[in-house]
C-alpha cells in the first residue's frame, strides 16, 4: 500500500525525446505539504520530468503516482490525460489566454467540472484575493503586466484546489526585483495553503530558498536529494559542487584513516596538507570549499584551523558582500566576506576554514 | 556634398520613380477609360457607370461574384482550416499527404484544376456516371451552377487557407492549450474554447483575403460560369473587353467598381491582420507544439486527410490523365481503356508551337520575377529601415494589390495601346503586367526579410567606415539572398499560374502556358490541353518543390497569392 502522507512518487521514470534519454531512470517523491525543487542546467531534465507528472509527455518507461493513484504506468500501459490527474501547474510563459477576463482564466478550472455559478464567483474571488489581483477581475487578461499575468497564473492554478501543484519556472520570465519579491510570496502562499508542489528552476539561489528539499539533476539523472544547507554545505559531486553556491575545488589525495575528530587529512596538489570532512560516495581526489565559508585574517595567525598564507590578487565590491581573488599555495581561491572585512589588493593575508565546511568530493 | 548627390536620397529617387512610371499610369487610365465617353472626340460621361445599374444583368452580375466569393471562402476555410489543424496540430497518420498536394497544386495552373473539375463533375464525369449505373436519371450533379462554380473554387483556394493556416496553428503557443488540459479540459473543449478562439483573428483575416481573391477570380467564372451564363464581375469585364465591338467605357467602370470594393476590403484586410498577432504573447522556452493525441479517432483523421488528398489532388490529376490518353472526351470506363492512345502526347511534343509556348512562359515569368525582386530588394529595404521616402514607395510598390487580374489586363492594355511603345501584341507587355501585379509580393518577401535581420548588423558595418552603398552591398545583399530566392521562385510559379492577367493580353504571336490551356479548352482541344497540361505541371512541380525548399531552410514564410 502507499503511504497517504506521499503526494508524488516516480519511480524509474524514463522519458526519450528520438534517440536522446531526456529523463534516465528519475526516482523522486514529494510529502504532502512539501515544496521540491528540482533544479538543474538547460536541459538536464527536470522541466521533462515535472511535464510527465503532468501528463504533458510520453514517458518510455517507469510509474508516477500522484495522491496514490497511478497516473503512469509503463508496466500497465497506462498513461491517464492530463485534465484526468487532479494536477495543477503554473507555466513559464504564465500562459494566461489573452481572449478573457482575469476572472475567466481563473474560474476556467471550474467551469469544465461543472461547478456551480455561485460557488466558482466564491472561489475565484478568494484565489485573487490571494495573489492580490482581486481589482483586476473584469480586466482583459491582454491588458496585464508580466507580474500581474504571473500572480493570475497562480490563482488559475490554486483555483479548483489541485491535489498537487507543478511550477515550471514560473519567475524566470520577471525582472531581477519582481523575481525575488514574488518568491517571498510564493513560499509564503505555498506554506500558507499546505500546497504540495514540484518545482522547476534553473536559478540556484531561488531553489535554496524557496524549497523544502532540492533535488539537482544533471544529463536526466539525479545528482543529490537533500535540504537547502545540506546541498549547498555538503555537496555530493563535483556537478552539485560547481552548480551550487560559489564553491572552489581544489585537487589532491585524501588520506584513508580518519584523525580523533572525525576529519581526514587531505594532501593537494600543491604539497600543503588540510583537514577535511569525508564526503558520501567519496572517491578522494578533490574536496568543495564554498567561497562564504572561508575566513581571511591579517598575517601572522596561526591558531585557526587550516591557516594558510596567501596574497589579495583582486577585491570586488558587491553591496552585499565582498568577493576576493585570493592566490594561495593551490592557485586561487575564491572568498566572501561580508562587506566591513576589508583587505587591500597585494597585501598578505591567512587563509582559514573549518574542515567541517572543506567537503571530500 | 549637394544634396542631390546623397546616395540615400539618390537611391529612392530612382526607385520611386520607376515604381511610379509602372503603377499609376494603369489607375490612371481606368478611372479615365471609365468617365470618358467612346468615339473619337471623347467627352466626360458618367454613362457607362450608369450602364452599369441599367444594363442586362448589371446588379445581378454583383450580386453573383459576392455570392461565389464569399461561398467559396467559408468552403475553403472549412476543408483548408480543417486540414491544417489536423495536420499541424495531432497525431493522425498520413499527414504528409497534405503536404505534397499542396506542393503539387502550387504548381498547377488553376484553368487546369477546373477543366480537370468539368470533366469529373460533368454530365460523362465518374460521379453522374456512377449516379446512372445506381439507377439514377440524367445528371446527379450540375456542374454548370454557381454551385458547381463555389465547389470548384472553394477546393482550388483550400491548399492555400491549409498553408497560411497551417503557419498560424504551428506558430500557436502550445503552453495556452496545456494549460487548458491542466485546468481540466478535455481535447475538445481545448479546442473550442481555446485554440480556436486564439486564432480566430487569424481566420478572419484569411477569410478577407481569400474573399479577395475570389472576387477578382477569373479561371472558374470564365470556364463553368459564362457556358452557364452566370456572370460575375470578372467574366463582366472580360466579356465587354472580347465581344465586338470591345466596350471599353462599360469594361473599365465594372472594373473601377472591383477595384473600389478591394480596397476597401484590402483596408479592413490590414486592420484584420494587424489585430491577427494580438494574441501573441510571451513565450515559454519554445517547446516544439506537442499534437494533440486523438485516440483512437486518429484513423479517422487520417482518413479525413487521405480523402482530402484524392479529392484534391488524385482525382483531377487522374482526370488528365485520362483525357490526355484519349483520343476524345469520354468517361472512365473499361471501354475507354482499348483506346488508349498516346497521339495527345505526341502532338505536343511534335508540335513547335507547344515548346515555343513554354519557353515563352518561362522566359516571361523568370523576366518579371527578377525585375521585380530587384526593384524590391531597394524598396522593400528603404521601407523597412524607414529610409527616405520610405512609406512613398512601400505604398506606391504595394498599389497593385487593389487589381484583379483581369482589371489589370484591361488597365495595361489601355495604357500601353496609347503609349507609342511597340510593345503591344509582344510578350513585353504580358511581362510588364506581371511586374506591376506581382510587385507587392516581391516587396513582402524583401520586407519581412529585411525584418528579420538586426539592424545592429547594418549599424555596425556603418560604424566600421562601409558607405550607405557599400552596406547595401555587402551586409544586406548576402543576408537577404534566401528571402529573395524564394521570392523569385513564389513569383515565377504564380506568374506561370495564373490566367486573368495575360488573358487580354496574349496574341497569337505572344502565348503564355495558361492562356493556350484556355483557349484549346474553348476550342475543345481537350485531349491536346490535358497532355500539354500535365507535362506543364510536371515541371512546375518541380519549381515548387525547390520553392518549398528554400522556404523552409531561409526561414521565410509564404505568402498567399
Amino acid at each position: 500500500m502507499t503511504e497517504p502522507d506521499l503526494r508524488i512518487e516516480i519511480e524509474d521514470l524514463v522519458v526519450n525525446y528520438g534517440d536522446v534519454r531526456a529523463v534516465d531512470r528519475v526516482s523522486l517523491s514529494v510529502k504532502r505539504g512539501e515544496l521540491v525543487t528540482l533544479l538543474g542546467p538547460s536541459g538536464c531534465g527536470k522541466t521533462t520530468t515535472l511535464r510527465a507528472v503532468a501528463g504533458l509527455e510520453d514517458p518510455s518507461g517507469g510509474m508516477i503516482r500522484v495522491n496514490g493513484r497511478t497516473v503512469y504506468s509503463a508496466a500497465e500501459r497506462r498513461n491517464m490525460p492530463a485534465e484526468k490527474r487532479g494536477v495543477s501547474m503554473v507555466f513559464q510563459s504564465y500562459a494566461i489566454w489573452p481572449h478573457m477576463t482575469v476572472f475567466d482564466n481563473v474560474a476556467y478550472g471550474l467551469k469544465v467540472r461543472k461547478v456551480g455559478r455561485a460557488e466558482i464567483v466564491e472561489n475565484v474571488h478568494r484565489v485573487l484575493d490571494l495573489v492580490q489581483m482581486r481589482q483586476y477581475a473584469d480586466r482583459p487578461a491582454s491588458k496585464l503586466s508580466g507580474g500581474q499575468q504571473q500572480r493570475v497564473a497562480v490563482a488559475r492554478a490554486i483555483a479548483f484546489s489541485p491535489e498537487v501543484l507543478l511550477f515550471d519556472e514560473p519567475l524566470s520570465n520577471l525582472d531581477a526585483k519582481l523575481r525575488v519579491t514574488m518568491r517571498v510570496e510564493l513560499r509564503e502562499l505555498q506554506k500558507r495553503l499546505g500546497i504540495t508542489a514540484l518545482y522547476v528552476t534553473h536559478d540556484q539561489e531561488e531553489a535554496l530558498a524557496i524549497s523544502d528539499r532540492v533535488i539537482v539533476m544533471n544529463g536526466g539523472r539525479i545528482e543529490q536529494i537533500d535540504t537547502p544547507e545540506e546541498i549547498y554545505r555538503h555537496p555530493g559531486s563535483l556537478f552539485v559542487a560547481e552548480f551550487v553556491g560559489n564553491a572552489n575545488v581544489i585537487e589532491g589525495q585524501a588520506e584513508t584513516t580518519p584523525g580523533r575528530d572525525g576529519s581526514l587529512g587531505f594532501r593537494t596538489a600543491s604539497g600543503q596538507m588540510l583537514r577535511v570532512a569525508p564526503g558520501r560516495n567519496a572517491s578522494g581526489t578533490a574536496v568543495a570549499l564554498q567561497a562564504a565559508y572561508i575566513d581571511l585574517f591579517p598575517p601572522g595567525r596561526s591558531d585557526a584551523p587550516n591557516a594558510i598564507a596567501g596574497t589579495i590578487h583582486r577585491r570586488m565590491f558587491h553591496g552585499d558582500f565582498i568577493q576576493y581573488l585570493v592566490d594561495w599555495p593551490c592557485g586561487q581561491l575564491l572568498v566572501r566576506r561580508p562587506p566591513n572585512d576589508l583587505f587591500a589588493e597585494g597585501s598578505a593575508v591567512v587563509v582559514s576554514f573549518a574542515p567541517e565546511y572543506c567537503v571530500l568530493l | 556634398m549637394r544634396w542631390f548627390l546623397d546616395p540615400r536620397l539618390l537611391t529612392s529617387l530612382i526607385v520611386g520613380a520607376i515604381l511610379a512610371v509602372l503603377m499609376l499610369p494603369p489607375l490612371v487610365m481606368l478611372v479615365q477609360g471609365s468617365v470618358l465617353s467612346a468615339g473619337g472626340s471623347p467627352v466626360w460621361t458618367l454613362s457607362h457607370f450608369r450602364d452599369l445599374f441599367t444594363a442586362h444583368r448589371g446588379l445581378e452580375t454583383m450580386a453573383n461574384s459576392i455570392v461565389f466569393a464569399g461561398g467559396s471562402t467559408l468552403l475553403s476555410l472549412l476543408i483548408g482550416g480543417v486540414m491544417a489543424w489536423l495536420v499541424e496540430r495531432t497525431n493522425a497518420p498520413l499527414r504528409g499527404l497534405a503536404w505534397v498536394a499542396t506542393v503539387i497544386s502550387l504548381g498547377t495552373p488553376y484553368v487546369l484544376h477546373v477543366v480537370a473539375w468539368l470533366f469529373l463533375l460533368g454530365p460523362v464525369g465518374p460521379f453522374n456516371d456512377l449516379y446512372r449505373m445506381l439507377g439514377g436519371n440524367g445528371n446527379l450533379v450540375q456542374v454548370q451552377s454557381m454551385g458547381g462554380m463555389i465547389l470548384i473554387e472553394g477546393f482550388l483556394w483550400s491548399p492555400l487557407v491549409f498553408l497560411l493556416l497551417g503557419a498560424t496553428f504551428r506558430a500557436a503557443n502550445a503552453d495556452m492549450e496545456e494549460a487548458a488540459r491542466i485546468s481540466g479540459a478535455t481535447v475538445l473543449q481545448t479546442v473550442w474554447r481555446i485554440s480556436i478562439r486564439l486564432a480566430m483573428p487569424a481566420i478572419l483575416a484569411l477569410a478577407l483575403f481569400v474573399f479577395i481573391r475570389a472576387i477578382g477570380a477569373f479561371e472558374v467564372p470564365a470556364l463553368v460560369g459564362i457556358p452557364s451564363r452566370i456572370y460575375v464581375l470578372t467574366t463582366a469585364v472580360y466579356d465587354s473587353m472580347t465581344r465586338m465591338p470591345p466596350n471599353l467605357g462599360y469594361a473599365s467602370a465594372f472594373a473601377v467598381v472591383m477595384v473600389g470594393l478591394v480596397s476597401v476590403l484590402l483596408h479592413f484586410y490590414s486592420r484584420l491582420s494587424a489585430n491577427a498577432e494580438k494574441y501573441q504573447s510571451v513565450t515559454g522556452k519554445g517547446y516544439r507544439p506537442r499534437p494533440f493525441d486523438l485516440g483512437a479517432w486518429r484513423w479517422a483523421a487520417g482518413g479525413l486527410i487521405l480523402l482530402n488528398f484524392l479529392v484534391v489532388l488524385v482525382l483531377p490529376l487522374l482526370a488528365l490523365l485520362w483525357l490526355s490518353l484519349q483520343p476524345y472526351s469520354r468517361g472512365f470506363s473499361l471501354a475507354g481503356m482499348k483506346s488508349l492512345t498516346a497521339d495527345n502526347y505526341r502532338a505536343v511534343i511534335e508540335a513547335p508551337n507547344y515548346l515555343e509556348l513554354a519557353a515563352n512562359s518561362l522566359i516571361v515569368a523568370a523576366g518579371a520575377a527578377s525585375v521585380i525582386m530587384l526593384l524590391a530588394a531597394f524598396a522593400g529595404w528603404i521601407a523597412a529601415r524607414r529610409g527616405p521616402g520610405g512609406r512613398t514607395l512601400d505604398q506606391l510598390a504595394m498599389l497593385s494589390l487593389v487589381f484583379p487580374g483581369i482589371v489589370l489586363g484591361v488597365a495595361v492594355m489601355e495604357v500601353y495601346l496609347r503609349v507609342p511603345l511597340p510593345i503591344y501584341g509582344t510578350l513585353w507587355i504580358i511581362g510588364i503586367a506581371y511586374v506591376i501585379r506581382f510587385m507587392p509580393f516581391g516587396m513582402r518577401y524583401v520586407y519581412a526579410g529585411v525584418l528579420q535581420l538586426h539592424i545592429e548588423l547594418e549599424e555596425a558595418a556603418g560604424v566600421a567606415g562601409a558607405g550607405y552603398l557599400t552596406v547595401l552591398r555587402r551586409i544586406v545583399a548576402p543576408l537577404l539572398t534566401p528571402a529573395m530566392v524564394a521570392g523569385w521562385l513564389f513569383i515565377f510559379l504564380i506568374a506561370n499560374k495564373e490566367l486573368a492577367i495575360a488573358v487580354l493580353l496574349a496574341s497569337p504571336g505572344s502565348q503564355v502556358a495558361a492562356v493556350a490551356v484556355f483557349d484549346l479548352w474553348v476550342n475543345g482541344q481537350g485531349g491536346e490541353l490535358a497532355a500539354f497540361g500535365l507535362l506543364w505541371t510536371v515541371l512546375m512541380t518541380g519549381v515548387a518543390f525547390l520553392f518549398f525548399f528554400q522556404s523552409r531552410r531561409g526561414g521565410t514564410d509564404i505568402y498567399g497569392n
